[in-house]
């Protein structure tokens, strides 16, 4: 009787799923003839947490149904921290707010799993138009517009204590750090992670340059951190975290035992209230490493307003004009006289008001070595703070290059089959002569390569028609030698290795160079 | 003579040792209480908002108390908690006690079997099910806003797990009553309302009172569940919410440490009241289980 | 007289009863601990035995299951043969309403359902949809518009319900025939069958437990069993961040999420050593926090419940009021303590004690100090929990052992080490092993008290980073969490998890010299 009772309650839970699985749409009714996207609308919309920006956003809604008669929007506004708002809707894209506000080192991933609506021909216009540069490509992917930039000023510069460190040591990373020992007070710099570590790389002109396919996996990275200038950076990282002084930390509180904060406008406030007087803002300083000088790049970047894609297109657009109008300089100004917030708004970023910000100007003073942190694979990330941990516990030269090797094994890792890793080599050439670079295009990736068909292999990959895995050459599968001759015995070193679960077929073209390999 | 003076050495050892574990027992509690002494004073400090290196504030006040209530949505965490506490310690305990009691005192042929699936459920991480229990309760419309249907669903269906305390309290219960009972013509279901449940009061208080605790702390699932909808958090998502950040930890860190001295206050008031059959219960349940 | 008796004895023999009690206490030791290894190989050769056994019965079982059907069905008068079509049919016959009803209602529900939705969700099952969601542009509205396809996640899902629900079905059909058979049977030797009212009466007497145990095990099914039916699914999958299956399809990848685990890569994307590095830290901390925790919980019950002491109440209350306050603040707050900014290196200034940045305490910066730090804080949580445990157990030994003891001149230590130990170890076995497995999941204290950090440059993964401190289950919730939240992986790792777990406890329940038996205490 017990077993009938379950089974009967389990049956009404699987009939209660299934009922729930019919989509209810609560897009407007779109009876006013004047307007064509005149309707009532029920969205729900993630801001920052930070007390007040609800409000505003609200305001600013309201006045955009005011401008257009007949649309009525009703907002569930709930404040998110832009940092977790991506990894949030990531995990239920079905249920994810409408809108939702995010930095820009989340872009990928999210047009990766299609939660941005993709802005309109019209829409992507009027982006680039009111923007700087830099806003514009942060909200690109491939060559369209995701998204709508709310602010301009998420980079990072220096906060310091002027009774601690002096006007006139501003300049230089080793003074500061000097100053700060001396009077005891501590040097806060997120150096463990990878969006501070950069700053190292980036003042000493590593590049680091990702290329998306359209569908928003990885096609390449041009990637020059293991090299001399890499070594430099790495030396100049060793110098602060070696330092009693260092702080691996970005926090506004700091400021109670730190001299230095290397954070951003987020922070100011916080930093203000602590130092009082002796708050001061100026850029990042250099850093000298064998009697040359390098000033410390950082990344600019946006955060931004972005649209869930849904399946009605009046909704859509009225979300993608709203988008706009939260974009535009009105708006952009408002938060900047309430919170300070950096505008990416050409018009607005031109107003005395922004340029006699104190942490403002520290900032555009910063940009001019910032790079726009452009478009970067979620992986790098974890890969590139490690930096910053091993310059802290290396010993010798050694450790340090040991340390940027590790690091170009696991980012060349990151790129390949579907974002998983391709590693290993053909007979005669290794993965670190860059004798080959592997593309995707729909379904078929080709590895093209760099080098004469003579010098390698001694011709032998030629005879290489079609190659499956259950043919007899070994595995694809992780880690396993995929041997490329169909003999193993005849040739033991000739192997591929393939970090992608799955069937593929590897096609050589003797005429054209091209080596595909086809997913099964 | 010679006995009395060891009789004396005796006396002299014990009085030592006891000196000993005074100081022990002083240290010790000084040890335990001193991080909760910081919190009330932090809840307190009206100088500054975020963490400092000293602990008595300079300026004393309510200020964050009163911040608390009045510019943030505690009291809705609040309420939600608390409403979700008093469900699940009453529906909770229902279900351990009907689980436990069959466990213990009932043979059936699938009990064996039973009891060994719930062992191994156990080895299994809690966590992973989360993906999936929130999905679920997402497409019953049970999160965000909702989420306290959903919570509390939750914690009261998979609660049958916890049995193993009280099942080791039923089992110190002689067997001999129940047959006795059985013999004077009770049915097994009046065994237990007339027999049982009168002798297990210390169990029964002490299932209320950890049910009743448990919400307080979910952090994990309260997460999801709420999925950043202010109206559907509990007090500990709220409260970690409001130090999320390093901007608003900067803003928030007193008034996170006075959320933490209130919501202690509730738990505290009554665990003092019920220490006795906590004490009990762990004593009498949890050893045997 | 030692030595005579021990002359032809070795602790690597078997001994029996007699030639072990003639053992020294040092050689008892020895022989458990020999003995324990030496028992582990016939373990898992008896383990093997009993799977093949299992594996056997279920065979034998089903075939005694058909051979059932079928001879129900050839002997069974007509209402019998109806019902293998109409669930219940046999029961309503006879005269079994609402149990025959229950039957039939749920074979319609059953059909129903298979046809509205059930054929629909397992036709996908196999390839977990084909279709991918998309994207046409609108010019008119100069907007893009999505173009809904097949979801994976809905597929899996409610095709494993669908399983499960003809699992259950068959069960249900099979229970239908059963109850036919019985009820011929009964009616032949001339006795009558149970009215609908009886039924229900005996549900709250023989069958008491039928009632008492329906809703917590629904419970358990539907929001535990479930989901982990559902999570070991998921590692035979590529669900991740980038197939999440509402925007990309994910498919099935048979094992090759395992082998990622455990193949010895080439590259720095070493999963499987950051697995094993993981494993070792989480295994060292189950035993440091379980002992360390056990073994203080003792000496401050001891303390507390000493003849003489005062007060008693209070010192417990003092303790036990600290488990007042729910850990996400108590942890949190206490992490902030030890900080380099935090209240003990300020108070250390202020003393004088420290003077120079160069002294100030990091302690959760190097991977030691992080680890001792995780285990001490570890021991302020657990200590109360476990003083109570321990106040439980002394109070049950008996007086008069201690007072014995004390007549034949044992002092303290050897009181404690001669009768409350050996007691205490005995009793609470069981409780040992359960929290042991407790701490091996232990996310709380680590993740809020750490974070899993230092962060620890090798166990870098393509997964994300980990740090010192990281234990398995605080490493999957920042799989999960983390940029490519590959819940594969993370599923791997739970079901290693659970694979780990599982055969200590496998071993030390059988391996154990004094395996307590439940009904040693009723």
């Amino acid at each position: 009787m017990k077993k009938l009772l379950i089974l009967l309650l389990s049956l009404t839970m699987v009939f209660g799923l299934v009922g729930c699985n019919k989509e209810n749409n609560d897009s407007g009714n779109n009876n006013n003839s004047a307007n064509p996207l005149a309707g009532t609308y029920n969205i729900k919309m993630w801001v920052s947490e930070v007390a007040g920006v609800k409000e505003l956003f609200q305001k600013h809604i309201q006045e955009f149904c005011d401008a257009n008669p007949g649309v009525v929007i009703n907002a569930t506004i709930e404040g998110v921290t832009e940092a977790n708002a991506a990894t949030l809707v990531l995990n239920d894209v079905e249920t994810a707010p409408d809108m939702y506000c995010f930095a820009q080192d989340q872009l990928a991933r999210l047009v990766q799993a299609d939660a941005l609506l993709v802005a309109g021909t019209a829409a992507a216009e009027e982006v680039k138009k009111v923007h700087d540069a830099t806003s514009v490509s942060c909200a690109t992917f491939g060559d369209k517009v995701y998204a709508y930039p709310i602010t301009g000023d998420n980079g990072y510069f220096m906060f310091y204590d002027k009774s601690v460190v002096k006007a006139e040591h501003l300049n230089s990373l080793e003074d500061i750090i000097a100053d700060c020992e001396a009077a005891n007070k501590q040097i806060s710099f997120e150096l463990e992670n990878a969006w501070y570590t950069a700053a190292f790389f980036i003042g000493t002109g590593c590049k680091n340059i990702w290329t998306a396919n359209p569908d928003g996996t990885w096609a390449d990275v041009d990637d020059t951190y293991n090299s001399a200038e890499g070594l430099v950076a790495m030396k100049g990282l060793e110098k602060i975290t070696k330092s009693k002084a260092y702080v691996n930390s970005s926090k506004g509180d700091d400021a109670t035992g730190s001299a230095v904060i290397v954070s951003g406008t987020w922070a100011t406030d916080t930093i203000k209230k602590i130092w009082g007087d002796n708050y001061g803002a100026a850029a990042l300083p250099s850093f000298t490493v064998d009697g040359k000088t390098y000033h410390l790049g950082s990344f600019s970047g946006i955060k931004m307003i972005g649209i869930k894609p849904s399946n009605d297109n009046v909704r859509n657009a009225v979300l993608q004009q709203l988008a706009l109008y939260l974009s535009s300089e009105k708006c952009s100004k408002d938060r900047f006289d309430q919170f300070s917030w950096g505008p990416s708004v050409k018009a607005v970023q031109e107003s005395d008001a922004v340029k006699n910000d104190v942490a403002l100007t520290a900032f555009y003073a910063q940009s001019a070595y910032a790079i726009p942190q452009g478009q970067i694979n979620d992986g790098w990330w974890g890969i590139a703070g490690g930096l910053g941990a091993s310059a802290k516990t290396a010993k010798s030269e050694a450790d340090l290059k040991k340390a940027l090797e590790d690091y170009q094994a696991a980012v060349e890792g990151l790129v390949g089959l579907e974002g998983y890793v391709f590693v290993g080599a053909w007979n005669g050439w290794n993965n670190s002569d860059k004798t080959f670079k592997l593309s995707k295009n729909g379904d078929v990736y080709t590895i093209e390569l760099d080098v004469p068909q003579s010098d390698y292999m001694g011709g032998r990959i030629v005879s290489i028609t079609t190659w499956e895995n259950d043919k007899g050459c070994a595995q694809v599968v992780n880690g396993k030698d995929l041997i490329n001759e169909p003999d193993p015995a005849n040739n033991p070193d000739n192997n591929i290795i393939f970090k992608a679960a799955g069937k593929y077929a590897v096609t050589y073209n003797e005429t054209s160079g091209e080596i595909s390999i086809e997913k099964k | 003579m010679d006995k009395k003076k060891q009789h004396m050495g005796m006396k002299a050892k014990t009085r030592l040792s006891n000196g000993i574990i005074y100081t022990a027992l002083t240290i010790i509690s000084i040890i335990w209480l001193f991080p909760f002494f910081c919190l009330v004073c932090e809840s307190f400090r009206c100088e500054s908002t975020y963490q400092v290196e000293y602990i008595i504030p300079q300026k004393w006040g309510f200020d964050n108390y009163i911040n608390l209530f009045t510019k943030t949505d505690f009291p809705i965490w609040f309420k939600n908690t608390f409403i979700i506490a008093l469900f699940v310690s009453v529906l909770q305990t229902i279900i351990v006690l009907c689980m436990s009691y069959t466990l213990s005192r009932l043979r059936f042929k699938s009990r064996k079997p039973l009891m060994n699936l719930m062992l191994i459920l156990g080895m299994f991480p809690g966590f992973l099910s989360l993906i999936l229990l929130y999905k679920l309760l997402s497409s019953w419309g049970m999160t965000n806003a909702n989420s306290i249907p959903g919570l509390i669903l939750v914690y009261v269906a998979s609660s049958g797990m916890g049995y193993y305390v009280s099942k080791g309290y039923f089992d110190t219960i002689p067997r001999s009553l129940d047959e006795a009972a059985r013999v004077d013509g009770c049915t097994r279901a009046q065994v237990l309302t007339k027999v049982i449940l009168p002798l297990a009061k210390p169990i029964v208080i002490y299932t209320i009172l950890t049910a009743f605790m448990g919400p307080w702390g979910d952090f994990m699932l309260a997460n999801y569940v709420a999925h950043a909808t202010s109206a559907g958090m509990n007090v500990a998502v709220g409260l970690q919410n409001m130090i999320g950040t390093s901007s608003s930890m900067a803003a928030n860190y007193t008034m996170f440490c006075a959320g933490g001295v209130i919501v202690a206050i509730p738990i505290t008031i009554l665990f003092m009241a019920l220490q006795k059959y906590y004490v009990e219960g762990v004593t009498g349940g949890a050893v045997k289980g | 007289m030692t030595e005579y008796n021990n002359k032809n004895i070795s602790i690597f023999s078997d001994l029996n009863d007699l030639d072990y009690l003639r053992l020294s206490k040092l050689q008892a030791i020895g022989y458990d601990v020999v003995h324990f290894f030496k028992k582990i190989p016939t373990f898992f050769v008896n383990l093997f035995k009993a799977a093949i056994a299992i594996i056997k019965g279920f065979f034998v079982k089903i075939k005694d299951e058909c051979v059932d059907i079928v001879t129900t069905f050839t002997n069974g008068d007509w209402k019998t043969k109806v019902s293998y079509l109409v669930m219940g049919f046999g029961s309503i016959a006879r005269g079994q309403i609402l149990r025959g009803l229950l039957f039939l209602v749920f074979e319609i529900v059953f059909i129903v359902y298979m046809a509205v939705a059930g054929f629909y969700w397992l036709g996908k099952y196999s390839t977990l949809g084909t279709l991918k969601s998309g994207s046409v542009y609108d010019p008119i509205l100069d907007t893009y518009v999505r173009v809904e396809g097949d979801n994976s996640f809905k597929i899996l899902l409610y095709g494993t319900l669908t399983i499960l629900f003809i699992i259950a079905f068959i069960y249900t059909w099979r229970l239908n025939v059963k109850q036919n058979r019985i009820a011929e049977s009964i009616l032949k030797s001339g006795k009558k069958l149970k009215s609908g009212k009886e039924d229900l009466q005996s549900m709250m007497d023989d069958e008491f437990h039928k009632t008492l145990l329906a809703l917590p095990v629904f419970g358990i099914f539907t929001f535990t069993v479930f989901p982990i039916i559902f999570m070991i699914l998921v590692a035979f999958t590529n669900y991740d961040a980038a197939h999440d299956g509402y925007s990309n399809l994910f498919t099935w990848v048979g094992l090759s999420n395992f082998n990622s685990l455990f193949s010895i890569n080439t590259g720095t994307d070493n999963l499987s050593f950051a697995f094993g590095e993981i494993l070792s830290w989480t295994l060292m901390w189950a035993v440091l926090a379980t002992f360390t925790n056990y073994f203080l919980g003792m000496l401050v019950a001891i303390m507390i419940n000493k003849k003489g002491i005062k007060f008693k109440k209070m010192w417990r209350g003092i303790l036990v009021l600290t488990s007042a306050v729910p850990q996400f603040i108590s942890l949190l707050y206490v992490s902030k303590m030890f900080a380099v900014n935090g209240v003990l290196n300020g108070i250390l200034v202020k003393w004088g004690i420290i003077h120079d940045l160069s002294e100030y305490l990091r302690l959760w910066e190097s991977p030691t100090t992080a680890r001792i730090m995780v285990v001490l804080i570890n021991v302020w949580i657990g200590i109360p929990y476990l003083m109570l445990i321990a106040t439980g157990i002394l109070m049950n030994i008996p007086t008069d052992l201690y007072e014995s003891a004390s007549v034949d001149g044992a002092n303290t230590w050897q009181q404690y080490t001669k009768i409350t130990l050996p007691y205490m170890l005995f009793v609470t076995g069981p409780y040992l092993l359960t929290s042991f497995i407790g701490n091996i999941n232990n996310f709380n204290v680590i993740f809020l008290l750490s974070g899993g950090g230092p962060t620890n440059p090798k166990l870098l993964t393509s997964a994300g980073a980990a740090g010192d401190t990281d234990l398995l289950i605080t490493w999957l919730f920042k799989i999960v969490n983390g940029a490519g939240s590959k819940y594969y992986l993370a599923s791997v790792i739970g079901i290693m998890i659970f694979v780990v777990v599982a055969s200590l406890s496998l071993i030390v329940y059988n391996v154990m010299p004094s395996t307590r038996n439940e009904e040693d205490y009723s």
